[in-house]
């Protein structure tokens, strides 16, 4: 099951004292909510090259050419039920591409991630409209996550409780400050909780008072037996709050295993702050 | 934790969902696609003085113009009784598919943090698009109703057949959406090219004019009953105004309809999975 991340594990050996046991001891499926097994995703960008007049007076024929970048070179893990996975690396590592291959917002170019039901990314700031009042985009993020308007409705007011609105509940949302305008992201956010949940740098938001609350959501998330991949640069994030680490690096697991020495090693790795 | 299996197995999340089950989820979701696009119409006039009224003056102001320019000024007011009637139903029936063919095209790139973000059948966007223009639309029918009554059309039982009218015209639009959005992310410059499109359109079919009474070409009619704009606006006008509705015509504008509904479906979901890459 975890063929293709064991294969990458020498390399990981040689970089950073992972935890092998960690990595060895596959769980058996029923303790498994996804699966990702040898994922690999590329992305084709427009090569942007200088086409001024003198470009295209001296090159006879012009061509737009495709750039391929591989985001994720054979990437291979196991969640597990009620766990929370961190995800680090330096930016550019492929963090984001593996939460968006992982919720299916990216096809893959081989590999294969299984699961039980579709990982989905924290977030609905997207589909919400500024000039609308907080009450209407409560309404408008929990049909984006595909709630129905009866069950959204239903959950109006501890969503309203939740993000701390008050009387902003019937202002436009772009009146928020910005801590109420993340509070009321959050909380929609996570209204509707899948069995897996991805957060993108999630947590850096809000006073601290909201970061309690918003740990203790994800603990009652992981509570109901869901799991969290959450992808991070706040390295105490993941010794404090994760069971378990991955440090991604050029779209390779560089090391992976006990959340605290895979954060030393990474941390050694990038030098002295 | 529990053992055993008490929950369904691992499966293959990587597979596309075959188009029952996309048209399933998309029917789950079906609130997203009014609610948002009402809201959306809603936000559009509310910083202004008038409001929701503009939804009503906007067409009414637009019907006037052309009225100034076309019925008065240059006068081509040939072979039609009721001018400003006739006028009435032919722009707001031109103008709701092309905003909605226009406003499709960039559908998904204005929502692209969206598609980026969340796992959803992308079909719910220009869906969204036709159904808030559809929406916005009503108002623009009603002065149109209320114009025809003003200047002595009398209601009869051809009124309730534009409802029939509107149906294939929502599956046409429907249609071409899904074209114009698929187009649209691909290529960029179609909302560049759109606009030209569209008021070539505005010229060959019929908005301002009576074509039965400048074009008495039999060939160059049957050419226009090739377009569907023409078709649309000519059966709507035989609903509303007692016009006549050439056979030709009215196959047209039904064969358009079923055939630009499935193949814009059929030409959108091929893509489905590619969209904000």
């Amino acid at each position: 099951m975890t063929r293709s991340s064991m294969a990458q594990f020498p390399a990981a050996a040689a970089d950073g004292p992972a935890s092998e046991a960690a990595q060895l001891s596959a769980p058996p499926e029923s303790e498994v909510t996804v699966s990702v097994e040898d994922v690999h995703v590329c992305y084709r960008v427009y090569d942007d090259p200088e086409t001024g007049l003198k470009q295209i007076v001296a090159g006879g024929r012009r061509r737009r050419r495709f750039r391929t970048i591989r985001a994720l070179r054979g990437v291979g893990f196991d969640l597990r039920r009620g766990e929370t996975l961190g995800v680090i690396g330096p930016n550019g590592s492929g963090k984001s591409t593996l939460l968006a291959a992982m919720s299916g917002l990216l096809p893959l170019e081989s590999g294969r991630i299984r699961g039980r039901s579709r990982p989905a990314l924290l977030g609905v700031s997207a589909a919400l409209r500024p000039s609308l009042s907080g009450r209407r985009n409560i309404v408008i993020g929990g049909l984006a996550l595909g709630m129905t308007r009866e069950e959204v409705r239903g959950r109006l007011d501890e969503i309203a409780d939740f993000a701390g609105l008050g009387d902003f509940l019937d202002l436009p949302m772009r009146t928020y400050s910005s801590g109420m305008r993340a509070r009321l992201l959050f909380a929609i956010a996570t209204v509707r909780i899948p069995e897996v949940l991805l957060i993108d740098e999630a947590l850096a938001v809000g006073d601290q008072q909201f970061r309690n609350r918003s740990r203790r959501r994800i603990d009652e998330i992981r509570a109901s037996a869901g799991s969290v991949v959450l992808v991070t640069h706040d390295l105490n994030e993941v010794t404090d709050g994760c069971d378990r680490a991955i440090w991604l690096d050029a779209g390779v697991i560089r090391a992976q295993g006990d959340p605290a020495e895979v954060a030393a090693a990474y941390e050694s790795s990038v030098g002295p702050a | 934790m529990t053992d055993g299996d008490d929950g369904p197995p691992l499966v293959d999340l990587t597979v596309p969902p075959s188009i029952s089950d996309y048209l399933r989820d998309v029917w789950r979701r079906r609130e997203f696609a009014v609610v948002v696009p009402a809201q959306d119409l809603r936000a559009l006039n509310m910083d202004t003085a008038l409001g929701q009224l503009w939804h009503l003056v906007n067409p009414a102001l637009m019907v006037g113009v052309y009225f100034l320019i076309f019925g008065v000024i240059l006068d081509a007011r040939a072979g039609v009784d009721n001018y400003l009637g006739f006028l009435v139903v032919g722009v707001v029936v031109f103008h709701l598919t092309q905003r909605i063919v226009q406003d499709a095209a960039v559908s998904l790139s204005r929502n692209e943090g969206l598609i980026r973000s969340i796992q959803f059948p992308r079909i719910l966007l220009p869906l969204s698009t036709v159904n808030g223009q559809t929406l916005g639309f009503l108002p623009a029918l009603a002065v149109a109703a209320v114009t025809l009554l003003a200047t002595g059309e009398v209601p009869g039982w051809r009124w309730p057949v534009m409802a029939a009218v509107l149906v294939g015209q929502y599956m046409f639009n429907l249609g071409a959406a899904l074209i114009t959005a698929r187009l649209g992310a691909v290529v960029r410059d179609v909302n560049q090219i759109l606009p030209h499109v569209f008021r070539l359109l505005f010229y060959i079919s019929g908005v301002l004019f009576s074509v039965e009474a400048f074009v008495t070409d039999e060939t160059w009619r049957a050419l226009f009953a090739l377009n569907p704009i023409y078709d649309v606006i000519t059966c709507a006008r035989w609903c509303l105004l007692g016009d006549s509705a050439p056979a030709p015509v009215v196959v047209g504008f039904v064969v358009w309809s079923l055939v630009l509904a499935v193949c814009g479906f059929v030409v959108f979901s091929r893509a489905e999975r590619s969209f904000g890459r």
